[in-house]
């Protein structure tokens, strides 16, 4: 007994002991509780119990159009969807898009974030101009490079039409190059962010163990593979998440540009949700298919997380 | 890279690839603003004419089909409204959990950021018919409190990185010195964390004021936005590539310039958030 009534209060407000009401530790609880509650509720009533409802009309078959011929129907809707050859096709468009843009995005920002590392005016400049397109609305973008795009009148359309780059139909005009080109779009608006995260990595990072990596004599390689980029995880792991998340759920330049085709060949998921949902007004499927990417997304993510863990427990060991 | 002095032909050939880099990135960008002022027939010419005579005919044109003061003022309200929403509703809450010592702490800020992640699609039908029900559909309101979804589990996730960097020492001494909790809080805190501030407001307010998807299916004609209102300059007969230009001098050149006036703060805040 006497020990406690020898403590510091700041020893006791690190114990967390039981206090007599009213005291400092109780207070401060509370105090952080009304500070951290409001969002909480906020982010309660505004997306879980929506999204909670989507789960419970994912069961039904439901058409805004026709709301008098609702009916229960099970797990009726997955199945449909999963089997639908063209929601397949959208996983599968939807997979090409992420790897190949983000992978492409991860490389080309790394690039730009290790040439800007050295701080002169010349790189501040750069770095700020760099923000340009990540501040355009991508609705714009996509319009911009439809413009550039098309082979009749646009500036990189024509001359790729005429030196045989792209088809006489243009970029957008084939499933391969309209793929292709809705990458090269979210590379364009993308990759200045991905390196401006990275960068911001590259800075917070020690000196010394670069220094020492110096002194021991390593090639750049050596150092980039060895020193650089295993300390860099922590910045790489959030560019990757954010920027694959984001483009698991393209939607904008693929509206603008290529509505999902041809032939389907650029329908993604995010875009087949939307169609289903809010120009059909098909609830049950649309909610049942947007179900169904937020597991893949859950997935993708867990992954990340056991490459991370993994990553960081050898660097450990 | 690191500190050394670096040989006058890799400098060289470094800035070379950062001005390739920014050309390619700056380019479209340009094009886009000079589309506005060019004459209607010149826009697709070859080779492109860099001496051109500018014109004021697409911004007449934007004019008479547009009503910009009322779209510039429903994307501003929507975005400022949804923005001070977020940093009022995430900052004290990114706050909390870094100091409350709890060890679930670290599991509700990633709660948050996958809060983030969740497909628009997934909220945004059950949401729009919510507003429906109780009759906020096609008023700004719907667009503020969906944007605030996310933006908020954005700034709560980041603050939290970003007070959970400063060392709480400053705060408990002015606590024994007999500060409010609050007077900590605002005062001592806050300040502390301004580059995140500036980097999370100018996130939220981007976010906002490019979204697309949102105020299409949550606005009417009088309370749609810039971004909605450039996809009818697109769509119309009448309507050029020279039109959208101009309009996209409201509805894009604003945010971009924002972006460029905040750029220090926008990195720094990226910076410290890693520690």
């Amino acid at each position: 007994m006497t020990s406690v009534g020898l403590a510091t209060p700041a020893g006791r407000r690190r114990t967390g002991a039981p206090f007599a009401a009213g005291t400092f530790g109780q207070r401060r609880r509370l105090f952080l509780l009304a500070l951290g509650l409001p969002s909480l509720l906020y982010v309660i009533a505004v997306a879980l119990v929506p999204l909670a409802q989507g789960m419970w009309l994912s069961l039904f078959e439901y058409n805004l159009l026709r709301p008098d011929r609702r009916a229960f129907v099970g797990l009726d809707n997955y199945l449909e969807q999963i089997s639908d050859p063209v929601v397949q096709q959208a996983l599968w468009n939807t997979l090409v898009f992420t790897v190949l843009a983000v992978g492409i995005e991860f490389l080309l920002g790394l690039g730009l974030a290790l040439l800007l590392w050295r701080d002169s005016l010349f790189n501040r400049v750069a770095l700020a101009l760099m923000l340009v397109p990540v501040a355009v609305t991508p609705l714009v973008v996509g319009l911009v490079f439809r413009a550039l795009l098309t082979a009749d009148f646009g500036m990189i359309g024509h001359f790729a039409a005429q030196w045989g780059l792209s088809g006489e139909r243009g970029f957008f005009g084939y499933p391969n190059s309209a793929m292709g080109a809705l990458i090269f779009i979210d590379v364009w608006q993308w990759t200045p962010l991905m390196a401006l995260i990275l960068l911001a990595g590259l800075k917070a990072l020690p000196q010394e163990a670069i220094e020492a990596a110096d002194v021991a004599g390593a090639s750049p390689w050596q150092k980039l593979r060895l020193v650089i980029v295993p300390m860099l995880l922590p910045a790489i792991f959030l560019a990757l998440v954010l920027r694959t998340m984001d483009a698991f759920r393209i939607f904008d330049s693929v509206f603008v540009t290529t509505k999902g085709g041809p032939d389907n060949a650029t329908n993604v998921l995010m875009f087949h949700a939307v169609k289903e949902g809010l120009e059909f007004f098909n609830i049950g499927d649309a909610s049942a298919l947007s179900n169904l990417m937020l597991a893949a997304i859950g997935l993708i993510a867990a992954g990340f997380v056991l490459v991370i863990r993994r990553a960081d427990r050898r660097m450990l060991g | 890279m690191g500190g050394r002095a670096v040989p006058l032909p890799v400098l060289a050939l470094q800035r070379g690839a950062i001005l390739f880099a920014l050309l390619v990135f700056l380019a479209p960008v340009g094009w886009l603003v000079t589309t506005a002022w060019k004459p209607a027939r010149e826009i697709f010419s070859f080779p492109p004419t860099l001496s051109f005579t500018p014109t004021w005919d697409n911004f007449a044109t934007v004019f008479r089909f547009f009503d910009v003061a009322q779209l510039s003022a429903n994307s501003l309200i929507i975005s400022g409204v949804g923005t001070l929403l977020s940093l009022a509703l995430g900052i004290p809450c990114g706050y909390a959990l870094a100091r409350s010592g709890w060890r679930g702490a670290v599991g509700v800020a990633y709660f948050f950021l996958a809060l983030r992640m969740v497909p628009p699609v997934a909220t945004l039908i059950p949401f729009y018919l919510f507003m429906r029900d109780i009759g906020l559909l096609g008023t700004w309101w719907a667009v503020i409190l969906l944007d605030t979804t996310l933006n908020t589990a954005f700034v709560v996730w980041m603050m939290f990185a970003w007070f959970r960097a400063l060392p709480p020492e400053m705060e408990e001494a002015a606590l024994v010195d007999g500060a409010s909790q609050t007077g900590a809080f605002l005062r001592i805190a806050v300040p502390m964390v301004k580059p995140g501030t500036v980097a999370c407001a100018l996130l939220c307010f981007m976010l906002s004021w490019n979204s697309f998807l949102f105020p299409a299916f949550l606005t009417t004609a009088d309370t749609k936005t810039l971004s909605v209102a450039l996809l009818t300059a697109y769509g119309t007969k009448d309507i050029t590539w020279g039109t959208m230009g101009a309009l996209a001098h409201f509805s894009t050149l604003p945010i971009v310039l924002l972006a460029l006036v905040l750029n220090r703060h926008f990195v720094q805040g990226l910076t410290r958030g890693f520690h």
